[in-house]
């Protein structure tokens, strides 16, 4: 008996070993590479940097306009995340309590539900467009109302479905105590959403800081581009120094990957619970 | 009476409130550029004047006389064919290699898969661009398979699978999680190798995560665009041009915008009809448990 176990055991311990080597190599090559000058990557590929070298870093960050994509990213992330949860929670909560009684609601959830099928490419286009013709081009604004606008549909729907697991007893009690809409929502149910909430947020915060197709399209000049856009221009400009290129990008992922750390229940709890989209 | 009869309307009015702000960005982000492509796909427009005409189905029907159209639909099916059985296989088997491990391993597991997709498709691309082209020819002497027309949509759908696996992953370990045991102890009790337990067991009670996975994985495919632009720009010679990259280039380097929306239309109206019949078709061959 031990001894047929140990074959399959040996096999999946191989697959896995080379599983956890595909997903570690490149970032481990990234990070290292970022540490070298352009002599000892030239010299060899594979081997460690003989100091922690910080002239890529500083060199990448200086000519990437590091800071100012990174304030761009920032001010169209974190706005825009709190629009979402701030709507998405309201609207969720009155889909899930009123779509028995009104027709309208329960035609506003399922619009919401078949605009998830939509893919970008047909409002590409369009919303190029719409942000020409209001002159909303290379605006971080234009571009906060745009990611919010194409996230609330899914963040609704999370929403709705975590607000019909919440019991309504608390919000009856609080009805009879005479409390208004406003204050019910904010008072009492909001905090009671806070496991979806934290989903929703860390989901959103991760795509939008990653976001590269719509920004592409409505942030075109040099002063208002994402760290996302930022880092395909660059590395189109730079293909040959790779140290400072990747010294650049790797600054730029410590955001999400701070992100992902802390609120890795979240994001996990999240996806396992079916949020997920493209 | 009459006060309370004002009470309800006041929380039928609120309810409809509380939709209104999420309701109005919706419409400025989504509902309205949707009708207002559907308007644009009539015309000629060519994306940077401010005046166009419209041109009846002309567009539709360019279509059929368009020779560069071919290649970047062949592509996307190619990218989906391939994508979907190699992202399946790969993120099956790794929610297997995480759920076969004690607690503790199989959460580092699992966070080790997990971690690049946090990585941007922009950043995947050039980390794996650099791979391909450098570590390839140095470690093993080989040239970038990304320069090769017949290697380099497989070399993308590689990074693809490392970027995003982890997320299909989940959904597999989440649905092998839901998985009575005791099912499988009957299946030992009776005789069954691994082999038919995973056929008669694992297979069809992980029906609803094959059904989410392989339509988001189809469609994403279908769409392919941030990782290929930043890879290939659809190189070499158009061998990895996806059809979403044909509609960028002609907003931006043909100038026809108008055109371009008619076959955004024509696709997305392709990617909704395939995704509705692949998760129809999981969702008639889901057990109940």
């Amino acid at each position: 008996m031990k001894k047929k176990l140990k074959a399959p055991y040996v096999i999946s311990t191989v697959f896995l070993v080379l599983a956890l080597i595909f997903f570690i190599a490149p970032i481990f090559l990234a990070v290292i590479t970022s540490f070298k000058s352009p002599m000892e990557i030239a010299e060899s590929i594979l081997a460690l940097p003989k100091s922690l070298n910080l002239d890529n870093y500083a060199d990448g960050m200086k000519k990437s306009d590091f800071l100012r994509s990174l304030r761009n990213s920032a001010t169209i992330t974190f706005p825009s995340v709190f629009l979402i949860v701030l709507f998405s929670s309201m609207g969720g909560y009155s889909i899930a309590r009123n779509s028995h009684w009104s027709k309208l609601i329960r035609s506003m959830d399922s619009l919401y539900l078949a605009s998830l099928m939509i893919p970008f490419q047909i409002l590409m286009i369009p919303v190029y467009k719409i942000f020409k013709n209001l002159g909303l081009q290379n605006n971080l604004m234009g571009m906060i109302l745009m990611l919010t606008g194409y996230s609330i549909a899914y963040a609704t729907y999370l929403y709705v479905g975590f607000v019909k697991s919440v019991p309504r007893e608390i919000e009856e009690a609080a009805l009879i105590d005479g409390c208004g809409p406003l204050q019910m929502f904010f008072r009492i149910v909001f905090p009671l959403l806070k496991p979806i909430t934290a989903t929703v947020a860390a989901l959103h915060v991760m795509w939008l800081w990653n976001d590269f197709q719509i920004s592409i399209i409505l942030l075109q000049r040099d002063k208002v581009r994402t760290l996302t856009v930022k880092q395909f221009y660059f590395f189109g400009q730079y293909t040959a120094e790779y140290g400072m290129a990747f010294a650049a990008s790797i600054v730029a992922m410590i955001p999400v990957v701070l992100v992902f750390i802390l609120l890795q229940k979240y994001i996990v709890a999240g996806i396992s619970a079916g949020a997920v989209k493209t | 009476m009459k006060k309370r009869r004002g009470h309800v309307t006041a929380t039928k009015l609120a309810a409809y409130l509380f939709l209104l702000p999420g309701f109005l960005f919706f419409c400025f982000s989504i509902l309205i550029p949707f009708f207002m492509g559907i308007h644009i796909a009539f015309t000629d427009w060519n994306g940077i004047n401010y005046d166009y005409n419209y041109v009846g189905f002309q567009n539709f029907i360019g279509m059929f006389k368009d020779q560069r159209i071919a290649q970047p639909i062949r592509n996307s099916l190619v990218f989906a064919l391939i994508g979907v059985v190699a992202g399946t296989v790969f993120s099956l088997g790794m929610a297997l290699l995480a759920n076969s491990r004690e607690a503790k391993a199989g959460k580092f597991v699992r966070t080790v898969f997990f971690i690049p997709v946090c990585f941007s498709a922009v950043l995947t691309a050039f980390i794996w661009k650099f791979i391909y082209k450098e570590v390839f020819f140095n470690a093993f002497g080989i040239k970038s398979p990304l320069g090769n027309p017949d290697w380099v949509i497989p070399a993308i759908i590689l990074m693809g699978l490392w970027n995003s696996s982890g997320i299909n992953m989940l959904i597999y370990y989440s649905g092998l999680k839901n998985i009575p045991t005791d099912l499988y102890e009957a299946a030992m009790i009776d005789g069954a190798s691994t082999m038919q337990k995973f056929r008669t067991i694992t297979l069809p009670l992980l029906t609803p995560a094959f059904s989410v996975c392989v339509t988001l994985t189809l469609t994403s495919y279908l769409r392919e665009f941030a990782m290929t632009l930043s890879a290939t720009e659809g190189g070499p010679g158009g061998a990895s041009r996806t059809l979403a990259i044909y509609v960028y280039e002609n907003l931006y380097k043909f100038s026809k915008a108008g055109y371009g929306q008619a076959v955004a239309l024509v696709f997305a109206l392709f990617c909704i009809l395939l995704g509705n019949a692949v998760s129809r078709f999981f969702r008639k061959r889901e057990v109940e448990m």
